[in-house]
């Protein structure tokens, strides 16, 4: 349980299956919040050219921690508050989609902003719940346009997604709000860069860690290509798949592609060293 | 040593539909955003668009963004100078 699920949760065993997350009364509240009035408590904004900035980058190439520590933090009061995500698991997502109305397939600002992908090639990411009734106001967040989904087709899309390799993420707009349902990847997904290039946690790790079971992986390979974290390799002295536990965001992507099912999901709360490692 | 990178945002009129540069950079050292931020109820101006070096620490100075560029709107540049 991470501290979202204890401040958000009201009961649910995670903060994202708790319906009340997704509830105009929160996109309410977000609106008569000051700074998430402007630029920042907007999609196209946080997506964008989300980035630390020159400072930080000095700051941290001169080894100047203390610097790089405050900033971090100041990066993260501010993320933690407006704009922030986690890694979900595929049987997380077939809950959430329960609950979650309406769907809306859209562009992604992300690949939008790393590679200028044309928006008839990008509808990777959905929006979801009431704030997308208004989606009209804001043309250029929503450039392409927006398809309503009906949970089965929404399912139907991710799925395709994922089998792709793309690792499902659910996005807060003004915490504890959840309105973003992206499928992200490295290098073109500005929150993973975030935090896997500087650590800084734009995105959570998920509740679960990936484990191998040596005796069962047949040493295929398959499964490294799948991760987007740097948590897999294979081990030239084995033979066999090798998942840094430390690393592994929980996304569950690898396990999708292991035939002799060798890959298990371990709640991140019963490993008592990483039950803080978000 | 991190790199610098200028663009010349009045020669680089319409990076979303060229994006040469973006595509060329081996470890996507640049973005792509806008100099005026979400617009309500307007389409952002392609002239909006721009160019900036954000991930500079993956800066190899390969200058492969600077070849590709048509109009030549990028100086990548790190101190000590770089090889002729
Ligand atoms: S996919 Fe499964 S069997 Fe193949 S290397 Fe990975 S863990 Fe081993
Ligand atoms: S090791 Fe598997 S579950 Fe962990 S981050 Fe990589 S692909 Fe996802
Ligand atoms: S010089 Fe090379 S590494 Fe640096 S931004 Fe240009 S293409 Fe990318």
């Amino acid at each position: 349980m991470c501290v979202w699920c204890e401040r958000y949760g009201e009961g649910h065993e995670r903060w994202y299956l708790n319906p009340a997350n997704y509830a105009r009364r929160l996109y309410k509240v977000r609106k008569d919040e000051p700074e998430a009035a402007g630029a920042e408590g907007n999609p196209q904004a946080a997506g964008g050219m989300a980035s630390m900035g020159r400072a930080f980058l000095e700051a941290r190439e001169r080894g100047d921690l203390e610097t790089v520590e405050r900033m971090r933090k100041q990066a993260h009061d501010i993320a933690w508050g407006i704009h922030f995500g986690q890694v979900i698991t595929q049987e997380e997502l077939e809950q959430i989609l329960d609950i979650i109305y309406p769907i809306g397939l859209m562009t992604c600002a992300c690949r939008r902003s790393m590679r200028g992908l044309p928006d008839e090639e990008n509808f990777t990411c959905m929006g979801m719940g009431p704030g997308m009734y208004k989606w009209e106001r804001w043309p250029d967040t929503y450039r392409g346009g927006v398809h309503f989904l009906t949970p089965d087709e929404a399912k139907q899309v991710l799925n395709t997604l994922r089998s792709r390799g793309l690792v499902h993420t659910l996005f807060t707009f003004g915490t504890p709000y959840l309105a973003g349902l992206c499928n992200c990847d490295y290098p073109d997904c500005a929150a993973i860069r975030t935090a896997v290039d500087v650590d800084v946690k734009v995105l959570w790790k998920g509740h679960y860690i990936a484990e191998v079971d040596p005796d069962l992986c047949n040493g295929c390979g398959l499964c490294v290509r799948r991760c987007q974290f740097k948590a897999l390799s294979f081990s030239p002295s084995t033979l066999k798949a090798n998942i840094d536990p430390l690393q592994c965001y929980g996304c569950s992507l690898c396990r999708d592609v292991c035939k002799p099912d060798a890959i298990r999901l371990v709640d991140r709360a019963t490993l008592p060293a990483l039950a803080e490692i978000w | 040593m991190l790199a610098t990178i200028v663009v010349e945002d009045s020669k680089c009129p319409d990076p979303l539909a060229c994006r040469k540069c973006l595509l060329v950079c081996p470890t996507r050292v640049l973005g792509l955003g806008t100099d005026v931020g979400p617009q309500k109820y307007r389409e952002i101006d392609p002239e909006h668009f721009i160019v900036r070096g954000v991930r500079e620490q993956f800066c190899t100075v390969c200058m492969k963004c600077v070849e590709v560029c048509p109009n030549g709107a990028i100086q990548v540049t790190v101190e000590g100078g770089v090889p002729a």
